[in-house]
């Protein structure tokens, strides 16, 4: 099933999610992370969409992944953070 | 005594060639083949830049683009996207651990900034930093920047905006929802402001330039020497241009 969802994050930049997920089992199959937000290094954008593949979609389970990906690959958001990150994820499944 | 930086000043280049050339830049001085280095430049033709991390085909109408003879190319710099026609863009280059550039990104941006504001100054217009990324005046935009640090360097290049065409820039960018086109177009009339419209004249290229390199000169204590591009910096700058920002796969990659 393939969605898309747009959100403003608070206080930060406009992210654009475009996900693949499994219905059944409420998961990811694939993610794209876009907008006009900061990551340094900008390449960490790519480990996070391949991280990301088959997490289940819930609240916890992303936050927990999102928030072990930036701390692996010493990812600084700016206008984006885990939480933006996870709701704009989960606005495409609601 | 004050320190000597390197001033480039490129003229108006296509797109690929313009993010080449501040990317080779970066891996020249990365490398310490060449000083901290500011450069100012121009755009022929205009062209819409896109930030990393967007995706071109949700932002870029490309057909558009291709009738009105704009370019379009996806920077290595996050952000959002540009439309480059009357303005002066900027970028700056220098080692992360120089001592003049404060090591958290954000203090950064202010500090870089701050020479833009000083150089809008010296052309008579009042204008603040405004975090993430912007510089207002009057509460508008006025100048928008965006920064990268890739092998221990810092790349951060941005516009100050000469004059701005909202309509021509909304037939070259995607919206939405095409129902609320005017009312966007409206709304970033608001928001978004130029040297002309402020200063109500033109105010020519080389004019703002000065202004803009005393800014710098004020804000970092330093004396911006005019350079020219070094043969390694023209061959990365052709490596560049062929291997990404001339390429297809690297503009469509997102």
């Amino acid at each position: 099933m393939n969605s898309k969802s747009v959100y403003k994050v608070p206080n930060g930049k406009l992210l654009k999610i475009i996900l693949d997920y499994d219905e059944k089992n409420n998961s990811i199959n694939s993610v794209r992370i876009t907008g006009d937000f900061f990551a340094y290094p900008e390449e960490a954008i790519e480990a996070m969409e391949d991280e990301l593949k088959n997490v289940h979609l819930d609240e916890d389970s992303l936050l927990d992944k999102i928030n072990n990906v930036i701390q692996n690959k010493n990812i600084e958001f700016i206008g984006l953070d885990a939480k933006g990150l996870t709701t704009g994820i989960l606005m495409c499944v609601k | 005594m004050s320190e000597k930086w390197r001033l480039l000043k490129t003229g108006a280049n296509t797109a690929a060639k313009n993010m080449a050339i501040d990317r080779a830049v970066l891996v020249a001085n990365s490398l310490g083949k060449v000083p901290p280095t500011v450069r100012f430049y121009q755009w022929n033709p205009p062209a819409i830049s896109i930030g990393y991390f967007q995706s071109l085909e949700d932002e870029i109408d490309i057909i558009n683009c291709r009738n009105l003879g704009v370019d379009y190319v996806r920077r290595i710099t996050g952000g959002g996207a540009v439309f480059h026609e009357n303005e002066l863009t900027y970028s700056i280059v220098i080692s992360e651990s120089h001592k003049k550039i404060p090591k958290n990104i954000m203090e950064s941006y202010g500090r870089i900034c701050g020479a833009v504001v000083k150089g809008l100054s010296n052309i008579g217009i009042e204008s603040e930093y405004k975090p993430i990324n912007d510089i207002i005046t009057g509460g508008r935009k006025i100048s928008g920047s965006a920064q990268t640090r890739k092998m221990k360097t810092v790349l951060q290049h941005g516009t100050v905006l000469m004059d701005v065409n909202v309509e021509k820039m909304f037939s070259l960018l995607k919206v939405p929802d095409e129902k609320i086109r005017d009312k966007l177009i409206s709304d970033v009339k608001d928001r978004v402001t130029s040297i002309k419209h402020v200063l109500d004249k033109d105010i020519k290229f080389d004019i703002a330039a000065k202004a803009m390199k005393k800014g710098f000169e004020e804000e970092f204590d330093i004396i911006l020497t005019k350079g020219e591009i070094t043969n390694m910096e023209t061959e990365l700058t052709e490596k560049f241009e062929r291997g990404c920002f001339g390429n297809q796969e690297w503009n469509h990659k997102r």
